[in-house]
């Protein structure tokens, strides 16, 4: 099949009600949304949520109980192999041939992918993979070497679209953060990023928007941005003397007074609640930023919740 | 098929695949300095009636002529066990063990299609299985060159012999690469692979040495392997037809089931 450069207006992976089931357990059910070309799509959810059952649809290593899923603009069961060729796939917790130095599995795993190997050296200075480290055999390797070299051979053929599934694990911050530049600088040639996650720090540091699956359902797909600014922000403020008025006050709830000092919650506007409590009696004021992790346990404390009403 | 899957794997066989063939042209050589020395005391030992004929007979093997010896050699324990390692334990380990290790999931994240990678590594364990069949044949001519007797040999009739062998381990092959891509785990693959190769020696043995129960060797792939009828212009179509219908089912079925099959995460 010839292969065909993706538009930046289409989806590079599209799922429309897709559903996997292991005998009587449903790993996915119905599950649609479309990644976009040129976004790092953050993927997320606790062990067992399904994550992994929906990454290796996409790879063909799975076949859909129900409904349907297309990797730039391929079919996923039909075009598997032409998917492969155009994308690069970190599995998580990698194993590799031990038996073969750090540069014999990437020129090995590289000349199976037959794309050339464009971005292997930069990778390699990039995530500090020197002359000498590659000589080792992998089995040599700690865990973090053996995640650069899975990272290396997902991405040296600079793929149109990268499935990483856990990629920081075992990188020490250094390298996290070495990993995370390569991320921006793929997004910004416009590549695209699937990239499977429970660390919610990196995927609010990385993403451009965010899927949230617990237990193969779908539960949230919108904007980091957008979520975040959904968030309840934590608010706390410090007077003298006279306590400001708060009443009436919108998105503010949660409010404790303690002494001089309140703490409460806030949604929405920041500068209407500035505004509200402006007074030469405040003395201090801190806002604390709304996290994705608080997001994240929000909409599964929700869900939570929903279950044992529904139980 | 893959050639750079099909050289690496070939690659990582190597030093195995060196001392295999090593141990397999040294055993080959054997034969024909056992023949030669103990045929005649055999012979007598046999029409003296001292001893049962049946139990001088190994499979379809005997020392009492030539070809006999030399299917003997091929037959015996020590050369199913070099043979064994690459038509067993090398096609057994080449999908579920990978898949037991995790490296599969990499190799499957590459363009090659699940029958790709199939018929890549049937043609690597082919090549692996006839490097030793030559070996064996190889170091039993040079045996039997070395004392003086083929006039004994047609010798013309050897690529028939090897076409025979590569055919009866191919059949055990394919049927170990057939269970290696059903099971996630490299030892449920390798019991019952073991058992079918258990099961079809001991058919060839047990009517080899009781004459009662002489039909089971018919139900034995070992059996239908015989470079003694071979070597002595006795050549049968239907071992070499039944040797490729064992052939043809396990791949026809691995080439069905192994694309069809979901991979789950390695657990």
């Amino acid at each position: 099949m010839q292969a065909e450069p993706m538009g930046t207006s289409q989806a590079v992976i599209a799922t429309d009600g897709l559903t996997k089931h292991y005998g009587n357990v449903e790993a996915l059910v119905d599950l649609t949304l479309d990644v976009r070309a040129g976004e790092i799509f953050g993927f997320l959810g606790p062990n067992g949520a399904g994550k992994s059952t929906m990454i290796r649809t996409l790879l063909g290593f799975l076949h859909p109980t129900r409904g349907s899923a297309t990797v730039l603009g391929l079919d996923v069961v039909a075009d598997s192999v032409e998917i492969r060729r155009r994308t690069g796939y970190l599995p998580g917790g990698i194993a590799l041939y031990d038996s073969l130095s750090g540069a014999d599995a990437l020129e090995y795993l590289g000349d199976l992918q037959d794309q050339g190997a464009a971005m292997r050296e930069e990778l390699c200075e990039r995530l500090q993979m020197s002359k000498s480290v590659l000589r080792r055999k992998v089995r040599d390797y700690s865990r973090g070497m053996r995640q650069k070299i899975g990272v290396i051979q997902a991405l040296q053929h600079d793929p149109e679209l990268a499935i990483l599934d856990e990629p920081t694990e075992g990188l020490d911050p250094l390298m996290q953060h070495a990993f995370y530049a390569v991320m921006d600088d793929q997004r910004a040639k416009g590549r695209s990023i699937f990239f499977s996650s429970h660390v919610l720090s990196e995927v609010e540091r990385v993403c451009d928007r965010v899927a949230i699956i617990r237990s193969g359902h779908l539960m949230a797909l919108q904007d980091v941005e957008e979520l975040l600014a959904r968030r309840k922000k934590k608010v706390e403020l410090r007077w003298r003397g006279v306590a400001p008025d708060l009443a009436g006050i919108p998105g503010l709830a949660d409010i404790e007074v303690k002494g001089d000092r309140m703490r409460a919650t806030l949604q929405g506007d920041v500068s209407g609640f500035v505004r509200a409590i402006a007074s030469p009696s405040l003395e201090d004021l801190t806002i604390e930023p709304a996290r994705l992790e608080e997001a994240f346990l929000e909409y599964y404390a929700g869900d939570e919740a929903s279950e044992e009403q529904r139980g | 098929m893959n050639l750079r899957l099909y050289l690496q794997t070939l690659r990582w066989n190597r030093i195995r695949l060196a001392v295999v063939v090593i141990a397999s042209v040294g055993w080959g050589m054997l034969i024909p300095v056992v023949y030669v020395a103990f045929a005649d005391a055999f012979k007598e030992l046999a029409n003296s009636g001292a001893f049962p004929r049946e139990l001088m007979n190994f499979g379809s093997g005997s020392l009492f002529t030539l070809p006999g010896a030399l299917t003997l050699g091929l037959q015996h324990p020590l050369a199913i066990a070099f043979v064994g390692i690459f038509a067993v334990g090398s096609t057994v380990s080449a999908v579920a063990g990978e898949r037991e290790a995790g490296t599969l999931e990499v190799l499957l994240s590459k363009p090659i299609s699940r029958r790709t990678l199939y018929i890549t590594l049937a043609a690597a364990s082919a090549t692996l299985v006839g490097i030793v069949m030559l070996a064996l044949l190889g170091g039993q001519l040079i045996g039997v060159a070395i004392q003086g007797v083929t006039d004994e040999l047609d010798l013309g009739l050897m690529p028939l012999v090897f076409l025979n062998g590569l055919m009866l381990w191919g059949a055990f092959a394919a049927f170990g690469l057939a269970a290696s891509v059903s099971f996630d785990r490299h030892s449920p693959a390798l019991g019952l692979t073991m058992a079918y190769l258990l099961v079809n020696y001991f058919l060839e043995i047990l009517g080899s040495l009781w004459r009662d129960v002489a039909w089971s060797q018919q139900y034995s792939l070992f059996h239908h392997f015989n470079p003694g009828k071979i070597l002595t212009g006795k050549t049968d179509a239907a071992d070499f037809l039944i040797l490729a219908v064992a052939i043809v089912i396990p791949v026809a079925y691995a080439l069905w089931v192994f694309p069809r099959r979901d991979l789950a995460a390695p657990s």
